[in-house]
């Protein structure tokens, strides 16, 4: 044993009994009151977040009575759990029309834009090819500068997608942030040996991508389709923009509009007026609740899968942007 | 082949001729070689072509006295016409201060508290602890504006939670979210709610970034908390600061619009409109026509893509990296 090892020993013999997290040695415990204040604004902002989430999930289980006995529109503490809102939800108007045409309108849009992001980013993520610079530079620019509200509008319109599902996926389907993320996963992390062996094995750009920068790329992509997938279902503007006459609105759309019949608001006139027609009463809270937990939850779900790798994109994103 | 022309043979002694092997290789021989990526590029160079590059050129409607109804080249050119119009308008104005003063909201409010929430949960030392937080606080950032405010109507509105809870104990209604007054706290509150977790990310990574072996001399070497803090934490996340700031700089005429259309009814159109709403509402919801809009949305687009590059060159000569170089 040399005196190093002896010391180290010593050293951990010394440091051990004392330690029970895996703070480093050379930081100080904290005060009590400075640890205090501390947790207490994390734990004050974990919890902001989280009971209004824990609320609305508790309403929209709640009956009718409940909620009238509460007086309120939202409930911390349930008293009985009732289905009636979900059973409303699903059962066939144009709520359940409305988040199945939302829900094709997330799978294909995310497919589309995912396609268009991938064959973009590996065709630039080749430097040195034909005309490579010229598009990175055409990419790059859309950074600068946007075209402006009302001129893309009247391209809509010019191209006859004004009122249609495809100007709520088209306009939008590239997002040019999502290929530098991509192209500079594709440069950095797969090593170019890799690429310079398939092609000594005869594999052409096509087959390259496929079998080899694909199947290494898998978490990146999911947290590209993830953005994706999010900006389609969480789809408002597009579709006050460019889709205001279509019968079945996307989710967010139907949500706005029952909030704002609830709130007496103009905006909401014609929603409540729907529902008069239709012989229904103005929504619950429940029910608007209901919905509010049906736009969460696709979300909810894919969240954790993917929750890891969010700051790795991000953080590519960025350096390289 | 062409990782055997671009080898020159490292003897000198041959004749000169043979030295030229570097033969550059001609467009038609790149393009034979490289035609499977420029398909690849297409679909996306399409679609920018379509979807960015056509409406950009279509911005010159704004110098023009445009109308759908006749052929493109009978409009006639009126220089800048419409944006004296647009500066003259009762509207833009309040719209363009609005647009400043939330700006201003979040460069001074918002920004810090991402940072700040970033430091205090690089304190955490628990791992566990650490990532429960992180799952809580980013989860909001996936939520729609509208359910952002309409959690906001249910908890802080006149019929919701809290105003329940205060009625219940005998005091007034709360109307946070319907007062125009009070618009700009709300707005921030709705910011913090979604997006200040998402914001600490990218410090985050700068914090795990900072060699560790730095705090360990400056603590031997007598630095308290505080003054670690001040001279190692802060400088090591200062690129990304200056980063941000100058993204932050760049899209300080863009601030959203779906927020400010969301409330525009309960609040007023006085404190909620912005330059994005101000051309919705004028000219495709209003009939202030095409070109004043095209005019309103040019004004932002060029103040921005000045601002970006006034924010880089500033951040340049401050020694930082900035989000693009001179190459």
């Amino acid at each position: 044993m040399t005196t190093t090892d002896i010391r180290a020993t010593a050293t951990d013999l010394r440091i051990k009994p004392r330690r029970k997290s895996n703070r480093p040695i050379w930081d100080e415990e904290p005060s009590p009151a400075g640890k205090a204040v501390k947790a207490l604004f994390l734990l004050c902002y974990a919890a902001a977040i989280v009971l209004p989430i824990w609320a609305v999930v508790a309403t929209s289980f709640a009956s009718e009575e409940a909620l009238t006995r509460a007086g309120g529109n939202l409930l911390i503490l349930p008293t009985d759990v009732s289905f009636q809102a979900y059973r409303e939800i699903f059962s066939g108007g144009a709520l359940t029309d409305s988040l199945v045409m939302t829900t094709m309108l997330t799978v294909v849009g995310t497919a589309i834009s995912m396609v268009l992001t991938i064959c973009g980013a590996y065709a630039l993520s080749r430097t040195g090819s034909l005309l490579h610079r010229p598009i990175l530079w055409l990419i790059l620019l859309t950074f600068l500068f946007g075209p402006g509200m009302y001129p893309s509008f009247l391209v809509v319109q010019k191209l006859g997608l004004f009122n249609s599902y495809w100007s709520l996926i088209l306009p939008g389907a590239v997002g040019t942030f999502n290929i530098i993320i991509l192209r500079a996963f594709f440069m950095n992390s797969i090593p170019g040996e890799l690429l310079d062996a398939a092609k000594m094995d005869g594999a052409g750009e096509f087959r390259t991508l496929f079998r080899i920068v694909l199947p290494m790329s898998k978490a990146i992509l999911a947290v590209i389709a993830l953005f994706y997938a999010v900006g389609y279902w969480n789809l408002y503007f597009q579709a006050v923009l460019y889709t205001p006459g279509l019968d079945t609105q996307p989710i967010q759309v139907v949500l706005q509009r029952m909030l704002m019949s609830s709130q007496g608001l103009p905006d909401g006139a014609q929603a409540a007026a729907q529902y008069q027609s239709q012989g229904e009463a103005a929504p619950t809270a429940a029910l608007k609740m209901a919905v509010v937990v049906c736009t969460i939850v696709p979300i909810v779900i894919m969240y954790p899968f993917i929750q890891k790798h969010f700051t790795k994109a991000v953080i590519t994103g960025a350096v390289k942007g | 082949m062409a990782t055997l022309q671009s080898t020159a043979p490292p003897d000198a002694d041959r004749t000169p001729d043979r030295l030229v092997v570097r033969r550059k290789r001609t467009v038609a021989q790149r393009f034979r070689h490289d035609w499977p990526l420029l398909l690849l590029a297409l679909p996306v160079v399409a679609h920018l072509a379509v979807f960015h590059y056509w409406p950009t050129a279509w911005n010159i409607i704004a110098f023009m006295d445009y109308s759908p109804y006749r052929p493109f080249w009978e409009n006639p050119f009126v220089g800048f016409a419409w944006f004296e119009r647009l500066f003259a308008d009762p509207y833009f104005t309040p719209a363009l201060l609005n647009t400043l003063k939330f700006a201003a909201l979040n460069l001074v409010f918002m920004f810090p508290l991402s940072i700040v929430l970033a430091l205090a949960m690089n304190g955490i030392i628990s791992i566990k602890a650490r990532s429960a937080f992180q799952s809580i606080v980013y989860l909001p950032h996936f939520f729609s504006w509208v359910l952002v405010v309409t959690v906001f109507v249910q908890v802080l509105g006149s019929d919701g939670l809290i105003s329940n809870w205060i009625m219940g104990g005998g005091g007034e209604r709360l109307n946070f979210t319907s007062n125009p007054d009070t618009f700009l706290l709300l707005v921030w509150m709705q910011w913090a709610w979604k997006d200040a977790g998402w914001g600490m990310i990218i410090f985050l990574a700068a914090l795990a970034s900072i060699n560790p072996s730095l705090y360990e001399a400056a603590a031997s070497d007598g630095a308290n908390r505080w003054r670690r803090m001040w001279h190692i934490t802060l400088p090591g996340i200062r690129p990304v600061i200056i980063l941000l700031l100058i993204l932050q700089i760049g899209s300080i005429l863009s601030v959203g619009f779906e927020q400010y259309q969301l409330q525009r009814q309960s609040i007023g159109y006085q404190s909620t409109e912005v330059l994005d709403t101000f051309v919705y509402y004028q000219s495709i919801i209003g009939n202030q026509g095409e070109s004043f809009g095209t005019a309103a949305g040019l004004f932002k687009g060029v103040i921005g893509l000045i601002l970006i590059l006034v924010a880089n060159n500033i951040a340049h000569r401050l020694g930082e990296q900035g989000i693009y170089q001179k190459s």
